[in-house]
């Protein structure tokens, strides 16, 4: 028996085509794997960055604004930091358009909420050459290359019926030759792994074994799927072409068309109307009065009533609570909007799980913490950082502090965990149905083989 | 070479391939998926230009309800600026979906322009959306190769070949009258959607008159045309040049392969490994540090602001600024947004010139990909590339720069030299006549000059590959062997 598997294993490898296939996965691979890895250089750095300027930038600001608190805050900026997951170097997902940093002052949030980084539209377009890319785009491609002829070839070359007559089961004898060539894929998948775990770092933790069980699953996936084609016995070249018109169909075309529909079926035009709401929420208080723009300020926070109406002429408790009603009075956009963004990814997230390399892509993003909805996650912790720091200078803003009786040591830059919210078996399901279905629909065909 | 025979080979080539079943089940997959690409695409346009038209006239209409106030509040009021699509956008989609499209223009501020459609989207977006340009420039290619793999690779295989060649067909007429009868097959796909644009185009009607949709079109057309004779020729060449036809099949996917996935993906990852983005907040600091050196308006015992406050104390005669004919305090501030707008404009070009340098290599990689070629064009041309995108954003900015100075100057003349500081209150005010003067934002989109220029390199590199092919195809017929 071993010296079967051995001799499978040579055949298997025998061709160049395969082992130019083999090199180019594992080179594009560990290219991948760095490319990941510059990526979480350039988010460390910029977080060391963050670390160093928010000092200097405190000192800067106290020695000019030492006296007045109010104009201080106006230009004062506080740093909250998404804590860069290491896996977010396997599968960078979100993170390249989103920001990990965000910079806020006490005013209004909403018109900080998106502010975008410096991107390069072209790079987001072309995405990612990371190992999630490597595996849920080339893995399967692979797969093709290396099964699409293991029937056809020996019927082609008239081995087939020396097979028959001397294989105790034909389809033991395909399926040796599969389970060779899923085993060298594993292995290669798990060198990568093993590179990626040196060079990126990761911790040896429940996520990573997790990405790797998927990977392993979904390769797993793609062989029942050739099983399934090939099991028709026919020629080489049909083979090939079908197996990649399926490629091109599930990785391409399917999740493209699925893209146009969620987009054009669900506009986020409240975003837009949230930027205009916010806005003049806050500005148009400047022209009403100012009495009625307290009374409401009271109502949010009745706390600090004890600082009275301070109607004449300009006032920082005025000016605060009229950048306060920059978030109160659009909270109606702002919540239209947050519902808009979850039927998006409720949307993505129901269609995605029929088909197997969005499903994995976006399993991936959430294990790396560099999906939509952990963004979101953040964006909504960033608003509790911005509303900590709004309690906490209120009052001092009111009572007229000077600068020098706060200390501006403990405003470090802020950390944020990502959560990772998965089942682990709920995410694997749908990768396990679509498998067990190839292989179901494959048995009625197997007995003619 | 006699047309004659070269007709034949064309007209029978054209023959042999809409014969099988097989043809017309993909040319009704490829019709299903133009009407579903046309009619997203269209839903698409239509839709976010209403959204963004109707938020132009809803901030500028808070901005014309703003009552009798303080121009410098009315510079912080500001307005918005939301990006139109060009009408081509419904047949290529371009980076419309990774690119920013609202943007707050304030004084003093420059801020980012927010909501691209790809911050409130999953993971899946990346793997690429269904546009009319995307079946051109992937899916078509793909067809015409499975259409055309066997074409030579199998005449040679069942012997039609050497009775071709002996019968006094040249090489080149085969070669050349299969890769026509190809193009011509192509052609059947290309039409529909070339009829398709030019209706919607007709519907949608042309917003902008400098814009020249048609000639973009026209231009369109002809590099895809251009694409498509180079994708015939290539499949052609390949199948005469391949021992079987499965051994042309699987050339010609490789090819696709790699042109179409792994080269773009690493041109694009190349130039953003060898000139690295700054972070904003390095951008940011840079600009501050700079301003900070120049003068800074805000900080009271800043040295150019002093200077400047006695030169012109001099000049007029006066020892306060209470008592100079204009409000001096609009005098500061037009002059801190002068130093601070070109200061910001400096680093802003520097940064766009590193973005152009890593797309520089997406751009001129079409020498070696006519895949990237076509794409290049075709998204320039449909004014949908990134150059667009940052002569909207200069744009936008243009027009901050105007709003932020028009309420400088309006300040200076209309509000008394005697309030020196602060624009709260009904008395130091000017009156709201002046808002409606300021004209609105209208993003027109970029003139057909630049986007000519821009995408110059790719229509050179097509035309390159055009003589390419056609070298590539005489060359094979010299080379290739009957048997």
């Amino acid at each position: 028996m071993i010296i079967l598997y051995k001799l499978f294993l040579q055949q298997c490898i025998r061709t160049k085509e395969v082992w130019i296939s083999l090199l180019l996965i594992t080179l594009l691979g560990v290219i991948g794997i760095i490319i990941g890895d510059k990526h979480l250089e350039r988010q460390e750095d910029a977080i060391a960055e963050v670390k160093t300027h928010q000092k200097q930038h405190f000192d800067r600001q106290v020695s000019l604004h030492n006296k007045d608190l109010g104009l201080l805050l106006y230009y004062t900026k506080f740093a909250y930091v998404n804590t860069v997951n290491s896996l977010a170097g396997i599968s960078i997902g979100q993170a390249d358009v989103n920001p990990t940093i965000k910079q806020i002052t006490i005013k209004t949030f909403e018109a900080q909420k998106y502010d975008t980084d410096l991107v390069n539209p072209m790079n987001l377009q072309s995405g990612n050459l990371d190992l999630s890319f490597v595996i849920i785009y080339l893995f399967p491609l692979l797969v093709i290359v290396m099964t699409f002829n293991i029937v056809s070839e020996e019927t082609e070359t008239g081995t087939w019926n020396l097979v028959v007559i001397q294989a105790r089961s034909k389809l033991g004898f395909i399926i040796a030759k599969l389970l060779i060539r899923l085993m060298l894929l594993y292995t290669i998948l798990l060198f990568l792994f093993g590179i990626a775990k040196l060079i990126l770092n990761l911790p040896l933790d429940t996520h990573f074994f997790w990405m790797l069980g998927l990977s392993m699953l979904y390769i797993f996936f793609w062989f029942t799927l050739t099983f399934f084609i090939i099991s028709f016995k026919k020629l080489s070249g049909f083979n090939a072409s079908l197996l990649l018109s399926i490629w091109l169909v599930l990785i391409i075309l399917l999740p493209a068309g699925v893209n146009a529909y969620v987009s054009s079926k669900y506009p986020v035009s409240e975003a837009l109307s949230t930027a205009i709401a916010q806005r003049d929420g806050y500005h148009v208080k400047w022209d009403t009065d100012k009495l009625a723009t307290i009374e409401k300020f009271y109502q949010h926070y009745p706390q600090f009533k004890k600082y009275g109406y301070p109607i004449d002429g300009f006032s920082w408790l005025w000016y605060y609570a009229m950048q306060q009603m920059g978030d109160d009075d659009s909270r109606k956009q702002q919540n239209a909007l947050n519902k808009k963004i979850k039927l998006r990814e409720q949307t993505s997230k129901r269609i995605a799980s029929i088909i197997p390399n969005m499903h994995l892509q976006l399993l991936f993003n959430q294990l790396a913490g560099t999906s939509m909805s952990q963004q979101m996650d953040y964006l909504n912790a960033t608003n509790a950082f911005h509303e900590k720091l709004r309690l906490f200078f209120y009052p001092k803003i009111f009572e007229d502090k000077h600068a020098d009786t706060i200390d501006w040591n403990q405003f470090k830059p802020e950390y944020y965990d990502v959560e990772v919210n998965l089942q682990p078996m709920q995410s694997m399901i749908p990768l396990i149905i679509a498998s067990i279905i190839m292989l179901l629909i494959s048995i009625p065909k197997m007995k003619r083989l | 070479m006699k047309w004659a025979n070269v007709r034949l080979f064309a007209l029978n080539f054209w023959q042999n391939a809409t014969t099988p079943k097989t043809f017309y089940l993909l040319f009704s997959i490829f019709i299903l998926l133009t009407a579903y690409a046309a009619v997203s695409g269209i839903k698409k346009y239509s839709s976010q230009n209403n959204i963004r038209q109707e938020h132009q006239n809803k901030a500028r209409q808070s901005w014309e309800a703003n009552p009798d106030k303080h121009p410098h509040r009315m510079a912080h009021f500001g307005t918005f600026a939301f990006r139109i699509n060009p009408s081509l956008a419904i047949f290529d989609y371009g980076l419309e979906s990774f690119t920013g499209n609202t943007v707050f223009l304030e004084a003093h501020r420059q801020n980012s322009v927010n909501f691209s459609e790809a911050t409130f989207s999953t993971g899946m977006l990346r793997f690429g959306e269904l546009s009319l340009a995307l079946l051109l420039q992937l899916v078509l290619p793909l067809i015409l190769f499975f259409v055309g793999f066997s074409t030579v690779a199998a005449d040679r295989q069942n012997g039609t070949l050497k009775m071709l060649l002996s019968q006094g067909a040249s090489w080149k007429e085969i070669l050349f009258g299969k890769s026509l009868g190809l193009f011509a097959i192509s052609l059947l796909f290309f039409i529909p959607i070339l009829v398709i644009v030019s209706l919607a185009l007709l519907i949608i009607g042309d917003q902008t008159i400098n814009n020249l949709t048609w000639i973009r079109l026209l231009l369109i057309s002809l590099g895809y045309l251009a694409f498509l004779a180079i994708i015939a020729g290539l499949t052609v060449a390949v199948s005469t040049s391949s021992t079987t036809p499965k051994n042309a099949l699987l050339r010609l996917l490789g090819i696709w392969l790699l042109l179409v996935v792994l080269l773009p993906k690493s041109a694009q990852a190349m130039g953003n490994y060898w000139f690295p983005t700054p972070s904003k907040l390095a951008f940011q600091s840079a600009i501050e540090k700079e301003v900070i050196q120049k003068g800074d308006s805000h900080n009271p015992n800043d040295p150019h602001y002093n200077n400047l406050k006695d030169s012109v104390l001099t000049v007029h005669k006066v020892s306060k600024v209470v008592d100079l004919p204009f409000n001096y305090s609009g005098f500061v501030m037009r002059e801190g947004e002068k130093i601070t707008s070109a200061l910001y404009r400096k680093h802003h070009t520097k940064l766009v010139n590193i973005f152009k340098s890593q797309n520089d290599i997406t751009r001129f990689s079409s020498f070696i990909n006519p895949f990237t070629a076509i794409k290049q064009l075709s998204m320039t041309m449909a004014g949908t590339d990134f150059s667009s995108y940052i002569d909207f954003q200069n744009k936008a900015d243009d027009y901050r720069y105007q709003l932020a100075q028009t309420m400088n100057e309006l300040q200076m003349e209309y509000i008394s030299p005697k309030k020196e500081s602060g624009s709260e209150g009904k008395t130091h005010v000017v009156n709201h006549q002046h808002w409606q003067e300021f004209r609105d934002f209208n993003h027109i989109p970029m003139g057909f000059g630049n986007s000519l220029k821009e995408a110059f390199p790719a229509l050179i590199s097509i035309l390159l590959w055009v003589i390419g092919v056609l070298g590539l195809l005489v060359f094979t017929s010299k080379k290739a062997r009957a048997i």
